[in-house]
């Protein structure tokens, strides 16, 4: 209906920006479809009206959400500035914190709803609990920070023993009541959960990502047969904006080419391999020792810091810090380390990156794990010790008790009998006194002891910011002071400084990847024990991304051996979810294995961590949920459960194999055709070669008309070479594009000694399909039949949105320049080349279906070329005049004939049916119509082929009158203006159901189609080629009788509506 | 975002239609006065204020060329070229807004395929042959590459691309080369 025609609008309208025209061209075709809309949007129904309405206000208000969300996407405009001082490598590295950023807040906002504020607000206040008291001795120096003498000395103070130690930062901090508040919140259970949740999420998250990424790259990197191809023409990176960059983008690109010269020349390294293979080991087995060093000193310095501990009670700055710090040094040292190390191995540049970035990565793990894995040694003996004490505890009151029994045993004889009673009461009363007094002596002792998540979480916390420390330390020395070193002092030196020895840093935007990734790790292995380690992270990387973007815009350059952000992508988010996961098992394992401190934190007294749930869900919830859950968690269903699980992990990977294979294989098949395809295509080409030079003129025309830009239309002469004569339709089909490659500029040579009937030669169904398919364009040796199936391409959205259209003469009006001149052209096209659009027509009937949407974007090409050559009325009537004389003068008739040749009987009955079904068709369909379809046929048995179509086009304006009373909307002056175009269709639709349905005969749908009619230009000269398509199946694959069959079905249908 | 494409007219008032009638959403009416205050600035004598009667004012190729975005471009000569309706350079108010529109992120990636066709296009014969290869090879590289190089790679990106074989490559070759190239995809290059 309308409606659907205001969509086709619309759709041209979201379209437009992809078309490569000149502005003004676009906004001419804008305006116009607007004007379109706006018209006719009030001509819809009421509720019609208020759905557009109400699209219309959807999509107003998501674009306003939309500029809304661009305005708060963080660093947008930092990170632009950066592209194009630096290119998209350096951005990506910001993109990444960025996104890092987001995953951390939304980690800090876990965090803090769930677990902080609830404590803040419901908890137990400071100072009620012991977890919330500073002990006395601590408080001392707690207070006392000015005889501390550095800021840092104080920080790291008050998170080892100060206020912050006790405080929301972690996990000793938060009550153990099962429930908070009036609302009666489980804290504990939300810590647990919690402290899941954010692993679930960012293994989401992660997952996520990497999906949508490798499903991107999917669609791309399909094949790497472009490697010089891209080299070449992506190389370049046109967000630069800066010489310095642009000059050593140049030198990569030269860098890159040479390489992948070199290695399609297989040089080798003018090398022995000896001495490789030896230098290689070599620096294999310095690395392997560096790691083992760095992991050596790491839990030596802890195991160190430990004993310190024990001994003094009072530690110096360095020995408190000792561990992070050598941690942090250890991460900055390393990689230059292992860069240099690199430089001995001579491997290409991008392995010696990935290596570098594989053994960074490995450094880092080993740290973050020899770190945890003392701590968590320590964490053993300190719950050792505890145990220890406990036992010392329970001996000291067995003592004490027994010693209290004996003492009151041997007052009992001194007591009467009579006052035994209640002496017993007052003794056990006793007895319990002297217990709570020794437990609580016992506590007042054991709470010295920290409670080790408590000391876990500061570890992490310590860790974090040192290394931020070092992050910022090593900006500011080595970036910044030597790029002002570089900058101030090149002059005063005997060497350039610039491009000789210290140069201005490079930013490594791997290596600058991974020590995010190293940060992001640490979180999360921190983030149980201390619940604001994510906020804190935050803090961090906001610092970080103005630091560094402040850093690489004043004294970085960029690196010469980008590694290619868009490759990298997943590598980085595979390494970030190895660390992940890496991460994650220490908590894992912290949680399962080990106890939770007796007095401090959520899960105090409970035998282990994770037994708050089915504590939980003994105590809270309905019996058989816990009955259920007993059965889900037993053996009986998890180990099926894992069965399934694998079985599925197993069943999807193979089906990923076999559609990889598949998907190899479909294009070996691809390849294949297309190259059979090309020898076919040259047959057909030089077989119709002949009549093409007498075909000039028209073709040129035609061609003008089909033409996509004005500039090329303008340049008519090239086009009239056959070679660009074909390339056109190219252009605007879809799918035979690629087939069309290949055609389109054959080797006529070659191809002439080509078969003369094709189809003949290959009578196999394939093949036939795809000459026929061909036969469209080679078989255009007039524009007109080209010009046809480009039409017939372009329309068929077209038709298909007016599939059940009202007749509405007012839109027709305005589509009328782009429906008119196709209809023309096909009329006469048609009449030249009967034969080959018989088979042509397939490709349409696919191309429409499956290239609905393709074809969608493509309607307004042709909108366009419509406006171009007519944008006044006057002037249709004169085309379609100077159309419809020409096909006689077109010589298509020995083309014809020429087809005609090889099935002349068939084209005979083809011929003869079409016109008998055609006439059956009108009447069926419309009484009114009926005297023209006779005069129709009338002409058309008298007249040749051509005549017909041409006393078609004059019959239909007569149609049109015919019909105009009859349609509703439409008033006389527009009957008059936009008669005959709107007629055309309606003559040619009713063709088309006979068309479809010819096989069975039944033309029953005929009041449908009258309302859909009027907008079916093109699907009518599409049908009509389809009929002959049928038709001409039908005598050749079928017997003969069929038609007749199908002949006389039509006639008897005649009759009966006569 | 439809109608982000700018409208030829610039006075205001038309600007306030366009936008009144939703052709153009707010971002791109505030990226579009950007772009024209850009393009007036680069001649402020010859660009003048109001253009409610379409003056035919074209900027020399020296001015657009020493934008600080095409400045460092091998490919600016081209780029203004492509983009220009006299195919030398010079370009009026349409062919700068098109040019950035193209050049923007937002293009979608059949348009940057098309234009970066163009623009590799030397010789606007509509094919990429090896003299327009060679030149967008000399032009990347700084002519650092020695002769022999640039012919081999120049055989081998025929060699890889060209799907007819007939020695050079036309805008759908270039294509399905170009649209399957990660960077291409990803970091939108053109």
């Amino acid at each position: 209906e309308l409606f659907q025609n205001i969509q086709v609008q619309k759709e041209i309208i979201a379209n437009i920006r992809t078309k490569p025209w000149p502005i003004r061209r676009k906004l001419k075709v804008l305006k116009q479809a607007r004007e379109i809309v706006l018209k006719y949007e009030g001509r819809l129904t009421r509720t019609r009206g208020y759905q557009a309405a109400g699209a219309d206000l959807l999509k107003k208000i998501s674009r306003v959400l939309y500029n809304i969300v661009v305005l708060f996407i963080p660093w947008e405009m930092r990170i632009k500035k950066i592209e194009s001082h630096f290119g998209s490598g350096v951005a990506s590295y910001f993109i990444f914190l960025r996104w890092l950023f987001g995953i951390n807040i939304v980690l800090t906002i876990m965090t803090g709803a769930f677990i902080v504020l609830p404590e803040l607000l419901a908890g137990a206040p400071f100072g009620t609990t012991r977890s919330k008291t500073i002990p006395k001795d601590h408080l001392a120096s707690a207070q006392d920070l000015d005889t501390i003498w550095s800021l840092g000395a104080r920080l790291s103070s008050l998170i080892f023993t100060g206020y912050l130690q006790y405080s929301v930062l972690f996990y000793g901090y938060y009550g153990n009541v099962r429930k908070i508040g009036s609302a009666g919140y489980r804290l504990p259970l939300a810590y647990f959960m919690v402290g899941m949740a954010v692993f679930a999420y960012s293994f989401i998250t992660l997952l996520r990502k990497m999906a949508k990424n490798s499903r991107m790259s999917l669609a791309g990197a399909s094949d790497e047969n472009y490697t010089f191809c891209w080299r070449v023409f992506c190389a370049w990176d046109y967000l630069i904006g800066n010489p310095e960059a642009a000059e050593s983008k140049g030198a990569a690109i030269v860098n890159s080419i040479r390489v992948s010269i070199s290695c399609i020349q297989q040089t080798q390294i003018n090398l022995s391999l000896a001495v490789l293979i030896s230098l290689r080991i070599l620096a294999n087995i310095l690395v392997l020792l560096s790691l083992t060093g760095s992991i050596y000193i790491i839990y030596f310095v802890v195991d160190r810091s430990q004993k310190l501990e024990q001994e003094k009670p009072e530690l110096t700055l360095w020995e408190k810090n000792e561990v992070s710090v050598v941690v942090s040094l250890i991460t900055m040292i390393a990689p230059s380390a292992f860069e240099l190390v690199a430089q001995l191995e001579m491997y290409h540049p991008r392995t010696s990156l990935r290596f570098q970035l594989a053994r960074v990565l490995v450094l880092y793990l080993g740290n973050l794990y020899s770190l945890i894995i003392a701590l968590l040694d320590k964490v053993n003996s300190m719950s050792s010790a505890v145990s220890r004490n406990l036992s010392d505890s329970t001996s000291y009151l067995a003592t004490i008790s027994q010693s209290t029994e004996d003492n009151l045993s041997t007052i009992i004889p001194d007591i009467t009998e009579r006052q035994n009673s209640t002496l017993t009461r007052t003794l056990l009363e006793m007895q319990s006194l002297l217990n709570h007094t020794v437990l609580y002596e016992y506590n007042t002792r054991s709470q010295q002891d920290p409670c080790w998540e408590t000391y876990v979480g500061q570890e992490m916390l310590k860790l974090s910011i040192i290394d931020m420390i070092f992050t910022v330390a090593s900006i500011l020395l080595i970036d910044f002071i030597r790029g002002l070193v570089v900058r101030y002092l090149s002059d005063c030196c005997c060497w350039d400084l610039e491009s000789k020895f210290p140069e201005y840093g490079e930013f490594k935007i791997a290596e600058n990847v991974l020590h995010l990734i190293y940060n992001q790790g640490m979180i999360w292995m921190g983030a149980f024990f201390s619940p604001c380690l994510p906020a804190f992270n935050v803090l961090k990387l906001v610092g970080l991304m103005y630091l560094r973007s402040w850093a690489v815009l004043t004294c970085n350059v960029p690196h010469q051996q980008v590694f290619r952000a868009s490759r990298s992508n997943n590598f980085y988010l595979t390494m970030l979810l190895f660390m992940l996961f890496l991460c994650m098992l220490p908590t894992i394992f912290a949680i399962v294995r080990y106890r939770p401190s007796q007095y401090c934190g959520p899960f105090s007294g409970q035998e282990k961590i994770y037994d708050i749930i089915s504590e939980t869900i003994a105590n809270d919830f309905p019996l058989w949920f816990s009955k259920v859950m007993s059965y889900v968690t037993s053996p009986v269903v998890v180990l099926p459960a894992l069965l399934l699980l694998f079985m599925l992990i197993y069943y999807l990977q193979s089906i990923a194999r076999s559609l990889k294979v598949t998907n190899s294989q479909l294009r070996l098949q691809l390849q294949n055709v297309s190259y059979s395809k090309l020898n076919i295509i040259m047959m057909y080409f030089t077989r119709l070669q002949a009549p093409e030079g007498s075909d000039k003129k028209p073709e040129q025309e035609s061609d003008i008309t089909s033409m996509e830009s004005s500039a090329r239309s303008a340049s008519p002469p090239r086009r009239n070479g056959s070679i660009t004569n074909f390339e056109s339709p190219v252009r605007h089909g879809n799918s035979i594009r690629t087939i069309t490659q290949s055609v389109s500029r054959p080797d006529i040579p070659r191809a002439a000694g080509a078969t003369q009937s094709p189809t003949h030669t290959y009578p196999c169904h394939m093949l036939h399909s795809l000459i026929s398919r061909h036969s469209g364009y080679l078989g255009s040796t007039s524009g007109s039949c080209r010009s046809k199936s480009y039409h017939n391409m372009a329309y068929k959205p077209c038709t298909r949105y007016a599939e059940n259209i009202h007749s509405d003469p007012l839109f027709r009006k305005t589509l009328r320049p782009m429906h008119t001149e196709p209809a023309v052209i096909t009329a006469q096209s048609y009449v030249g080349h009967r034969a080959h659009s018989t088979r042509y027509v397939i490709v349409n009937e696919h191309e429409a279906r499956k290239k609905l949407m393709r074809s969608n974007t493509r309607l307004p090409r042709h909108y366009r070329l419509a406006d171009e050559p007519t944008e006044i009325v006057e002037l249709y009537p004169r085309n379609v005049k100077c159309y419809i004389p020409r096909p006689p003068h077109r010589s298509h008739q020995p083309h014809l004939s020429e087809e005609e040749e090889e099935e002349d009987p068939k084209s005979s009955t083809r011929r003869g049916s079409f016109r008998q079904s055609k006439r059956p068709r009108p009447l069926s369909d419309r009484h009114q119509t009926t005297q023209f379809y006779i005069g129709d046929t009338i002409n058309s048995q008298l007249s040749m082929e051509q005549g017909l179509y041409g006393d078609e086009e004059e019959g239909d304006q007569e149609e049109d009158w015919v019909n105009d009373p009859q349609t509703n909307i439409r008033g006389p002056e527009s009957a008059h203006r936009y008669g005959e175009p709107y007629v055309k269709p309606k003559t040619k639709h009713k063709v088309e159901p006979s068309l479809t349905e010819s096989d069975s005969a039944s033309l029953a749908s005929s009041s449908d189609q009258q309302n859909s009619s009027t907008d079916q230009y093109i699907q009518v000269i599409h049908n009509k080629k389809k009929y002959l398509k049928s038709n001409a199946k039908l005598t050749k694959t079928k017997s003969k009788s069929s038609v007749k069959l199908n002949v006389s079905g039509t006639n008897d249908l005649v009759c009966s509506n006569v | 975002m439809y109608g982000c494409f700018a409208p030829p007219y610039f006075p205001h008032t038309i600007i306030k239609q366009l936008h009144k009638g939703n052709l153009i959403a707010n971002s791109c009416l505030s990226s579009l006065l950007r772009l024209f205050h850009r393009y007036r600035d680069l001649a402020l004598q010859l660009v003048p204020m109001d253009y409610t009667n379409q003056p035919e004012v074209r900027l020399p190729y020296e001015l657009i060329g020493s934008m600080p975005e095409l400045k460092d471009n091998p490919f600016r000569q081209r780029i203004a070229e492509v983009f220009s309706e006299d195919g030398e350079g010079n370009m009026t108010l349409d062919d700068f807004l098109d040019m950035f529109s193209v050049l923007s992120e937002m293009a979608p990636q059949d348009l940057k395929a098309y234009y970066a066709f163009k623009i590799y296009d030397f010789n606007n014969d509509d094919f990429i042959c090896k003299s327009d290869l060679e030149k967008t090879l000399n032009k990347l590289t700084c002519n650092e590459l020695t002769e022999d190089e640039v012919r081999m790679v120049c055989e081998k990106v025929i060699d890889e691309a060209d799907l007819d074989n007939d020695g050079r490559l036309s805008l759908e070759d270039f294509q399905h080369m170009i649209m399957r190239a990660p960077d291409f995809l990803r970091i939108k290059t053109i």
